[in-house]
């Protein structure tokens, strides 16, 4: 299957107003959705694995969550999780090529404004690096 | 990487698999090399090891290299019987039984301890130099201030989990590498070209004979064995390459050829300003005594000076970023296995690292950073003197127990093949030896409190030794202390022989501690 919608989800206000737009545009096209949780510890400072097991298991209660949301606005969208070991703006990109996706749905700021300039923003990322449309979803 | 479907009712959906990110050539070198920090690392030891064994330091930094590199031996092989643990402190528990394990863990989690107030020093202490405030540097509580804002700053930079990406690293550690290399460059230029007050550099530096004892040698090891610690890193990132079968040997390989040589010229070029005396008499900042020698005071020369500065901040920087993330990573991991308070093992939501063990450890490193400074200004110590012994007895311990658990995990294969005997029996054994009589011989030296400059006594024996030791043995009754709280990791067994996996590598092993396990 290809054509899937992309959404960047991390639990954050922001990535739950994109949620809901997700679920419209892959509602409306008729496409299936992909909750897409990426994140890579450092590789720098030894021991990566249980804390990404555990980062995993956040990701998993994070998605599950998203899963449910999806359902509860429209329930004839198929849903389905991506935990992606990468970091997050990779993951998304490398998730939309996988998939050919339709689009990815990112929201505007997960970190609002400031530490958005400063830790680099994931939606920033994305926008410029994407070869595919990307929607992004400003914070209510 | 997991996938999880939840499709609408009767809609099957396949899974598709994405590999997870990949490390080339290059930035697994600049990850072994970076990880060792050269700059500080040079910064902070060198005047020790001159004070022990004067011209012979670089003898002294290329033999230290030795134990290390078996002990890299031991990591490789481990991490590949365990790899989705991948600590010393699973492998010693495997290895050994759970209270070794737990040990090993907590000896590994008091090294990064111990070397924070180094750290902290070093990076206040360049910092003023850098500004020229060099008065500064000897008032304490100016110097408190700022390590203090250096430790808590990076603690929060871990916290938010802040990473440089990998082209702003490769340049911060190329500007290091290169201004290292200008630095040895122009100091040996100037000692052949027999520029007045140099000294003419000597083969017999090298040569690994007369260092005056072995108290004198077993010292400046242990300092120089701190100079190559996290070295090991590259091996442990090594399984994630883009490469599995050529990329991790080579940059290993690589990298190890890099550090040896730049810690090896650096100190020859730095001893060849003035000898050894200048070093020892400025332990504090070996590299701005010397380099502003080196570069003079010309337009040029004092630019090269700033960024021989700045490289040993940037490094610094560096350095404590990769002892805070191991030292929250370890006590993670310990958590999750049940060894520590289930605390230690929660992950922040928003920015998923492991909040609170990182928090708990900047906050004791300040503490103890900020006592060692008031003690040693009342005592008249050195702050850097102790952190830097005391870390190197630390490291012999753990990476010394690291290679007689290799030893132990492998001991039914190690007569299988010649390359076994070598990497997995002869090389982590020879280390283990080695640290172990390193250790044993700087407490026998440390009990003694004239052995070190200057001379201080704490109820009669050397601040090293209380540091060094005291912290290792506080451990054991903690751990009997969670042992009666919850059994779970203590009731582990050291691994049936027969399930391990060879060191060619195999299906993985399951976790220490059985899920549910009861208290």
């Amino acid at each position: 299957m290809s054509g899937e919608v992309i959404l960047g989800y991390d639990g954050e206000p922001g990535s739950r107003a994109a949620l809901t737009t997700a679920v419209a545009i892959a509602g409306a096209f008729k496409r299936p959705l992909v909750i897409t949780f990426g994140y890579a510890p450092a590789p720098i400072g030894g021991e990566v694995a249980d804390l990404s097991k555990a980062v995993q298991d956040i990701g998993e209660r994070i998605a599950k969550e998203a899963v449910g949301q999806a359902r509860a606005l429209d329930a004839s969208v198929e849903t389905r999780v991506e935990l992606v070991n990468d970091r997050p703006a990779d993951a998304l990109l490398r998730a939309a090529d996988e998939f050919d996706a339709l689009a990815i749905v990112v929201g505007s700021t997960g970190r609002g404004p400031i530490a958005g300039t400063v830790l680099g923003s994931v939606t920033y990322q994305v926008v410029h690096r994407s070869k595919r449309p990307v929607v992004v979803v400003p914070s209510p | 990487m997991t996938t999880e479907v939840a499709g609408p009712p009767g809609g099957a959906v396949e899974s598709k698999g994405l590999k997870s990110g990949a490390l080339g050539l290059a930035s697994t070198v600049v990850i072994g090399v970076a990880s060792t920090a050269p700059a500080y690392s040079l910064a902070a030891t060198l005047g020790f090891v001159t004070f022990y064994v004067g011209l012979k330091a670089p003898a002294v930094m290329w033999l230290a290299f030795l134990p290390m590199g078996c002990i890299a031996a031991a990591f490789f092989y481990l991490n590949r019987a365990d790899p989705d643990c991948g600590t010393n402190f699973s492998w010693v528990t495997r290895a050994m039984g759970p209270r070794w394990g737990w040990l090993g863990g907590w000896s590994s989690l008091m090294a990064d301890l111990i070397v924070m107030p180094s750290l902290a020093f070093i990076a206040a202490q360049y910092t003023f130099l850098l500004f020229g405030w060099d008065s500064l540097t000897n008032n304490t509580y100016c110097m408190m201030a700022v390590g203090l804002a250096f430790i808590l700053g990076m603690t929060w930079i871990c916290f938010v989990g802040i990473e440089l990406s990998a082209r702003t690293q490769f340049g911060l550690l190329a500007t290091e590498l290169a201004i290292l290399v200008l630095f040895s460059t122009v100091a040996l230029a100037k000692a052949f070209g027999g520029t007045r007050g140099f000294v003419h550099p000597e083969w017999s530096w090298l040569t690994p004979t007369g260092f005056g004892g072995v108290s004198s040698l077993s010292s400046a090891l242990l300092i120089a064995v701190f100079i190559y610690w996290g070295w090991d890193t590259a091996a442990s990132v090594n399984e994630e390459s883009e490469n599995a079968n050529t990329t991790p040997g080579l940059a290993g390989v690589l990298s190890t050829f890099i550090l040896v040589a730049i810690f090896v010229i650096t100190t020859i070029a730095a001893q060849s300003v003035r000898g050894a005396g200048l070093l020892t008499d400025n332990p504090d900042d070996v590299l701005h005594a010397t380099g502003k020698i080196v570069f003079g005071n010309s337009g040029l020369g004092t630019l090269f000076f700033k960024l021989l500065i700045v490289a040993v901040l940037t490094s610094a920087a560096a350095s404590c970023q990769t002892t805070i993330l191991p030292a929250a990573r370890t006590a993670l991991s310990m958590a999750i296995h049940r060894a520590f308070p289930p605390r230690y093992g929660e992950v922040d939501h928003r920015y998923l690292t492991p909040a609170f063990s990182t928090w708990v450890f900047g906050v004791v490193s300040s503490v103890f950073f900020a006592t060692l400074m008031i003690v040693a200004r009342y005592s008249h110590g050195d702050v850097l003197t102790w952190a830097a012994d005391a870390v190197g007895l630390m490291i012999a311990y753990y990476y010394g127990q690291t290679g007689f658990a290799c030893v132990l995990y492998y001991r039914k294969h190690i007569f299988k093949s010649v390359k076994n005997f070598i990497f997995v029996g002869l090389l982590p054994l020879v280390g283990g030896l080695t640290l172990a009589f390193i250790f044993l011989w700087g407490l026998k030296d440390f009990s003694d409190p004239t052995w070190e400059d200057p001379p201080t006594s704490w109820f009669g024996f050397s601040p090293v030794f209380w540091i060094g030791l005291g912290t290792l043995l506080a451990g054991i009754p903690l751990m009997y202390w969670w042992n009666s709280k919850d059994h779970a990791f203590f009731r582990v067994k050291a691994d049936p022989i027969e399930r391990r996996p060879p060191p060619e590598g195999g299906v993985p092993l399951p976790p220490l501690v059985p899920e549910g396990a009861p208290r």
